[in-house]
Parts: structure tokens; C-alpha cells; sequence
């Protein structure tokens, strides 16, 4: 399964990737998972995702993300505020799950 | 009255400012301006290769200032240049048109606003007079207007040069190559009409009717500039709107940043080229003109990430509650590198009514004291953009050409924000272990 997510710079999202990625891997899930930073976000999802996150701190960009993401038909969905921190993996594996494609 | 703040932060104050900043244009300027930071940080570095800030090494490359500095020169003193084509290439981009092309037209629309010269009659004349050196050299183009002085008039060319693209683009008014034709060169021959538009147009404005349009723009914008850079309260007004845009949960640096960072990056232009001819990097007359370019907020008022939370996240450290200690665990490390956002959402300060007090209330203290000690000289002025993931102790070293003076200024604002955030932590922290007890009560 490949997991994108977008922030601003590409920099805090990086640290809740790293979460991600060790609870994948906890549970045992097959999971590639990519930060990336607003400008790169509508070329990068047309890359063969199954999930886009957005992080919170840029949710007013949600539906300019949305329609990238739509266009390359790629579930796309906000994290959760409490989902965006390292102890929220978790939640958000949880939610990748249900989510995804 | 904090919640209904908060509330009001939310409902009618963020959306009107992300809906600004994501205005097509703005975000134009905002990705082609970032564009160009490599170049700006890398390029902004050799001053302090030029005036070491010890005076042994000082004097050691002092025959060489000339030459270090042409890295300068040719990065952040041609950034209008870089950047008017990473601005017409993002707009293009924006509106599915080719980014290449946006960009090609919107650099060739910049340069037609400046007028090269001819010097080599006074050249020889030089030569003649025995002035070592002098000897001609065909056409030059004046670099006065292609630096920060020339980040208005690039904004300007993008717009016009894009929007003569997608016009055309359009009503068709376009060269069609018969379909045999490889699509990148088609996509180049798409631009040819545009590029005859808009090379005439200010060929027209800038020459034949002498029009100086940098100057008019500059005559306009620069107040505002000098508004943002050294006025107290221009000072504070984008600490305030980015905490705020924080509070409510949007990445404030982000938003803010669409509009303000061409100005940031004027007056970081203003202050290297000052510095570089021979002024001292101390504010004030026969020093760097401007008080707070980005660097300013990013080294003397976000340390730690937007909110000073560094010093937060020390508190969290120590804290007797079991979430808020883990949160500061996860938080200390990225704080001191000035990522916060783990923290902002994780403790959370987003939409908290205790936290998001001092959140507000630390960085506008912090500036008001880096203002005046920046503006009373007590402090060097800012002259180098150092990346922003640095500790700020460092940063603010770099930034200010070596002053170690910053690096205290720096502890002293970490100290001053951990006073402020204290009584809100302690309040926050009661709050957060009666609600842990609660939970351990009932399983």
C-alpha cells in the first residue's frame, strides 16, 4: 500500500511519517508512506497512491489537494489534529485502513 | 471569553486570510519566491566569508572582499531574476498552461524592464586615463534593478506575461503545428505569439514611452516595506497574525509568508549589499537599513516554531502528567530544530483556551525586545538567511554575521518565554492530571 501525505514544507510531516511507518511495521502491515510539501503534493499523488493525508496545519489548502487528488483518483482525507502528532500512529494506521483503495 | 475567541479566530478570521493567500497570484509568489532560497541562503552566506567575525581572519580576506562576494552577487543580487521565472512557471503551472513557457515569457517580460547600457566610450576613456583595468565590453545590463529592488516589477512581469499566455491561449490566438509535430516543440511555438505580445507591449512602455515602471512600483511599495521593516507596530502585525492563524489550527508562517516574503526578502538584499559596501552590520545610519527581515522573526522570535514554544516544550519535559510529559518527549527534540507542529496539536495549543494565551502573548513580548535591541544596535541587523531548521542559537549566530550578542539575545527570549508560559502550563497541567486521575478512578 502507498500512503502520501502533505504538510507545509514537508518537514513535521517527515516526524509523523516516522511513526507511521515503525506502527506499520508493529503490525505488520506492507506500507510505503511519503511526505511531501505543498508545492509538490497535485504531481506527486498522480504517482501510483492509494491514500493521501493532509495535515491539519493545512487545511485550508483541503480542497485544492482534494481535486489533485481526485483527478488521480486517490482517496484523499484531513488527519485528525490529534492524529498529527507521533503518538497518534496508531489512530492513523486505523484509519489508512479504512480509507485507502 | 477565551473560547468565544477562539471560536471567532476560527469562523471569521482564518478564512478570509487563507483565502487571500491561496489567491492564484499569491501563491504564484509564494512558490516561485521559495524557489529561489537555496540560492538566497547559499548566496547570503559569503558575506560572512567576507567580514569574518574575527578580526584576525577579517584582515586576512580583506584583499579578496570583491571576489567573495560574486557568489552574492550573481544569487541574491539577481533574486528578481530567479524568481520572476519560478513565479511565471508556478502560475502557468496553476492555470495547466506549460510551466516552461510561464516561466521563459515572465523572465523575458522582467528584463525588458531594464535598459542595457553601452559603456565603452567612457570605457576607453578610462583606459586612456590609465585607470587599470578599463577596457570595453559591449553591452551591460545595469544589476540595480534585478535584486530585491526589482521583486515588485517581477511580480508585475508574471502576472502580465501569464495572463497574455492563457489569454491567447484561449481565444486561440496561437501558432498550431500540424499534429506530426513533437509536443514539446508545438508547446514551444504555443508561446510565440504571447511572447511577440508581451516583448512589444513593454518594449513600447519601458523604451518607447520611457516609462521607469521599477521605479513607480518601488515608489509605491517601498513605504510599505519600510512599514514592515522598521516600524514597531509593522514589526509586530505579522508576529500577531501568524499566532493567531496558529491558535485556530492553519500554518500561520505559511500564509503570512505568501505576502510578506518578497518584503522579508528585499530588506535581507537591502541589508547584505549595505554590508557589502562597507557599512557596519549593526542598524542605523553607516549600518544594515532594516530591522526585521525573515530572519529577525525566525531566529529572535520563533525559536522553537511559531509560539517560541521551545520553551514549552521544556516544561512539558518536566511535567507531572503522563500525557503532557510524553507529549514534551516527542516534542523536544524536533523543538529544537523549530519544528513544532507535533506539539501544537498534540498538547494541544490549537484551539486551546489556556495555552493559546501565552502562545500569543510570548512572541510579542520576545519581539518587542529583539526590535529595540536590533534597532538600538545592541544587536547586529540581519544579513544571512541560514536554514531555518538550525537551533536557534546558531542560526541566530549565522544570521547576524557572527554577533554574540544574538546568541544571548536568543537564551534571554527562551528564558522570558518560559516565565510567560509557566502560570498557563501549571494551570493547563492541573487540569490535564485531573482529568488522568478521573480516568484511572473509573477503570
Amino acid at each position: 500500500m502507498r500512503v502520501l501525505m502533505v504538510c507545509s514544507g514537508g518537514m513535521s510531516s517527515a516526524i509523523v511519517v516516522k511513526a507511521l511507518k515503525q506502527e506499520a511495521e508493529k503490525q505488520g502491515l506492507e506500507m510505503e508512506i511519503k511526505a511531501v510539501g505543498t508545492s509538490e503534493f497535485s504531481e506527486e499523488v498522480g504517482r501510483d497512491y492509494n491514500y493521501a493525508l493532509v495535515a491539519p496545519q493545512v487545511k485550508h489548502r483541503y480542497n485544492e489537494y482534494k481535486k489533485a487528488a481526485d483527478q488521480a483518483n486517490v482517496p484523499c482525507e484531513m488527519i485528525p489534529p490529534r492524529g498529527y502528532t507521533p503518538i497518534g500512529a496508531p489512530s492513523l494506521i486505523k484509519q489508512i485502513k479504512e480509507g485507502a483503495k | 471569553m477565551m473560547e468565544k475567541f477562539l471560536q471567532w479566530l476560527e469562523e471569521k478570521f482564518m478564512p478570509p486570510m487563507a483565502r487571500l493567500a491561496e489567491q492564484r497570484h499569491l501563491r504564484a509568489v509564494r512558490d516561485g519566491v521559495i524557489s529561489t532560497l537555496p540560492l538566497i541562503i547559499i548566496g547570503s552566506f559569503f558575506i560572512i566569508i567576507a567580514q569574518p567575525p574575527i578580526p584576525f581572519l577579517a584582515e586576512l580576506v580583506a584583499p579578496y572582499v570583491g571576489d567573495i562576494m560574486i557568489p552574492y552577487r550573481l544569487t541574491v543580487g539577481l533574486m528578481s531574476v530567479y524568481a520572476a521565472y519560478g513565479m511565471g512557471y508556478s502560475l502557468a503551472k496553476s492555470y495547466s498552461l506549460d510551466g516552461v513557457s510561464g516561466g521563459v515569457l515572465s523572465l523575458a517580460t522582467f528584463l525588458m524592464m531594464n535598459i542595457p547600457l553601452n559603456v565603452d566610450g567612457i570605457m576607453e576613456e578610462a583606459a586612456g586615463a590609465g585607470i587599470e583595468g578599463a577596457e570595453a565590453m559591449g553591452w551591460v545590463l545595469p544589476m540595480g534593478n534585478l535584486g530585491g529592488a526589482g521583486m515588485f516589477t517581477a511580480i508585475l512581469s508574471m502576472v502580465v506575461a501569464v495572463e497574455v499566455l492563457r489569454f491567447m491561449k484561449k481565444k486561440k490566438i496561437t501558432l498550431t503545428m500540424p499534429e506530426q509535430v513533437p509536443e514539446s516543440v508545438a508547446r514551444s511555438f504555443e508561446a510565440l505569439f504571447p511572447a511577440g505580445v508581451v516583448i512589444i507591449l513593454t518594449w513600447v512602455v519601458r523604451v518607447m514611452l520611457g516609462l521607469d515602471v521599477n521605479a513607480m512600483l518601488m515608489s509605491v511599495f517601498a513605504p510599505l516595506v519600510d512599514l514592515s521593516g522598521n516600524n514597531y507596530f509593522g514589526v509586530m502585525l505579522p508576529v500577531l497574525l501568524i499566532t493567531l492563524l496558529w491558535a485556530a489550527g492553519i500554518h500561520g508562517v505559511s500564509v503570512i509568508g505568501s505576502v510578506m516574503r518578497p518584503a522579508w526578502l528585499i530588506m535581507l538584499d537591502a541589508n547584505v549589499a549595505a554590508v557589502a559596501d562597507g557599512a557596519s552590520m549593526s542598524y542605523g545610519d553607516g549600518g544594515v537599513p532594516y530591522i526585521a527581515p525573515e530572519p529577525f522573526y525566525q531566529w529572535l522570535v520563533w525559536v522553537g516554531g511559531s509560539g517560541a514554544t521551545l520553551a514549552l516544550a521544556l516544561l512539558l519535559v518536566v511535567s507531572k502528567s503522563t500525557y503532557l510529559k510524553q507529549v514534551g518527549k516527542f516534542s523536544l527534540v524536533p523543538g529544537i530544530f523549530n519544528i513544532n507542529e507535533p506539539m501544537i496539536f498534540g498538547a494541544p495549543i490549537v484551539m486551546n483556551p489556556i495555552l493559546g494565551i501565552p502562545f500569543i502573548i510570548a512572541p510579542v513580548v520576545t519581539t518587542t525586545i529583539s526590535y529595540f535591541a536590533v534597532q538600538l544596535g545592541i544587536v547586529n541587523g540581519f544579513t544571512v538567511m541560514a536554514p531555518w531548521t538550525l537551533p536557534a542559537p546558531i542560526g541566530a549566530w549565522m544570521a547576524t554575521g557572527g554577533s554574540i550578542a544574538a546568541v544571548i539575545l536568543v537564551l534571554i527570549n527562551i528564558a522570558i518565554a518560559l516565565v510567560i508560559y509557566y502560570p498557563f502550563f501549571k494551570v493547563y497541567e492541573k487540569k490535564m492530571i485531573a482529568e488522568e486521575q478521573a480516568d484511572t478512578a473509573t477503570v
